[in-house]
């Protein structure tokens, strides 16, 4: 799971919807954990409809047989209803999927649902925290943009590694 | 610190699910020729019903496309459907864009075989890239084991790298 948290939460930070301002830290900081609160709760609804849909016996074999397009149908459906990107509805639709495929029950997989989405959320809150330092810092123009940010997502999964193999 | 939406941008972001799969070289190269030939597929589809698509259920088809071909790879190979993201990075910018109408082009306008070898391009460049990061992966981590390839860290210092020689090409620079 924690393979899951920093490409996914490099490409939300990076392609998750409209870009965070870095001029005002406390509105992205906020908008950040708005996003990851609704990433848990939809990963969640997804994850609960799933479990229902296959606890019901005339739709048993169909979901099992379809998981991917019944998890993507639910993603999208959410997604669009609450406004969200595309990138948003791709991220929910494979958290949900990768943690549908494990043999855990339903308990177990909104606290990884809960796992993955605090994981990503802080992911990006240091990645916000670091541009943000970097606005005030002499970065040379020959590494701005792609060779800054993946050098930033490489010492955050570093950091981050320690975390995330006490807890998946 | 803007990222403008070029090919290396997309090709990046492409790569990053594949980050996610555990695979060795080998799988790793057919999952990204997968991905090529699934792209070139959905841009031939598109780009001949475009037009059979009223206003915005573009949009919905083409993810609904997706989750169809998605479904159908995990039923056949067991492949997690990451490679999905990979695809949607992969095509082009404006090709979801409501606001921009597609442009009737004549078949045999020159403009054909250009938009079809731009996307050539991004299906070969992206498989080469993934095959090169697999290579780097496999030589670092079981090779020299460097603990700091068995997590994204090490893949994402080396993209750093990449993208600094990509950025700064002295041919680029001077123009």
């Amino acid at each position: 799971m924690y393979f899951l948290i920093i490409p996914l939460g490099f490409v939300l930070a990076l392609r998750g919807g409209r870009s965070v301002p870095l001029q005002r830290p406390v509105e992205g900081l906020t908008r950040v954990w708005r996003e990851a609160a609704d990433l848990f709760l939809t990963t969640s609804l997804i994850l609960t409809l799933g479990v229902v849909v296959l606890a019901w016996e005339p739709c048993r074999g169909v979901a099992g047989e379809y998981t991917i397009l019944g998890l993507g149908v639910v993603a999208y459906a959410l997604a669009r209803y609450q406004k969200k990107s595309d990138v948003f509805f791709l991220v929910s639709m494979l958290i949900a999927f990768m943690i549908h495929s494990r043999p855990v029950d339903l308990l177990s997989g909104l606290s990884l649902a809960w796992a993955v989405s605090v994981g990503i959320a802080i992911f990006q809150t240091c990645f916000l925290g670091l541009r943000y330092r970097l606005l005030f810092s002499n970065v040379p123009a020959a590494v701005k943009g792609w060779p800054m940010f993946c050098l930033l997502a490489g010492f955050l999964s570093v950091v981050l590694w320690s975390v995330g193999r006490l807890i998946f | 610190m803007k990222l403008p939406e070029n090919l290396f941008s997309r090709l990046l972001l492409a790569y990053l699910p594949f980050m996610v799969y555990p695979y060795g070289l080998f799988k790793t190269g057919v999952a990204a020729l997968w991905v090529a030939m699934f792209l070139w597929i959905t841009v031939s589809f598109f780009w001949l019903t475009r037009s059979f698509f009223p206003g915005r259920s573009l949009k919905h088809a083409f993810f609904l496309w997706l989750v169809v071909w998605a479904q159908a790879v995990w039923t056949l190979t067991k492949l997690p459907p990451l490679w999905i993201l990979s695809v949607f990075f992969l095509m082009p910018v404006s090709f979801l864009e409501s606001a921009v109408r597609p442009e009737r082009v004549s078949v045999f306008s020159w403009k054909v075989p250009r938009y079809f070898f731009e996307r050539a391009l991004a299906g070969v460049g992206f498989v080469i890239f993934v095959v090169a990061m697999a290579l780097v992966r496999e030589a670092c981590e079981k090779g020299l084991g460097i603990k700091l390839f068995e997590q994204p860290a090490g893949l994402l210092f080396v993209i750093a790298a990449i993208a600094f020689l990509w950025k700064n090409q002295p041919f680029r620079r001077r123009a």
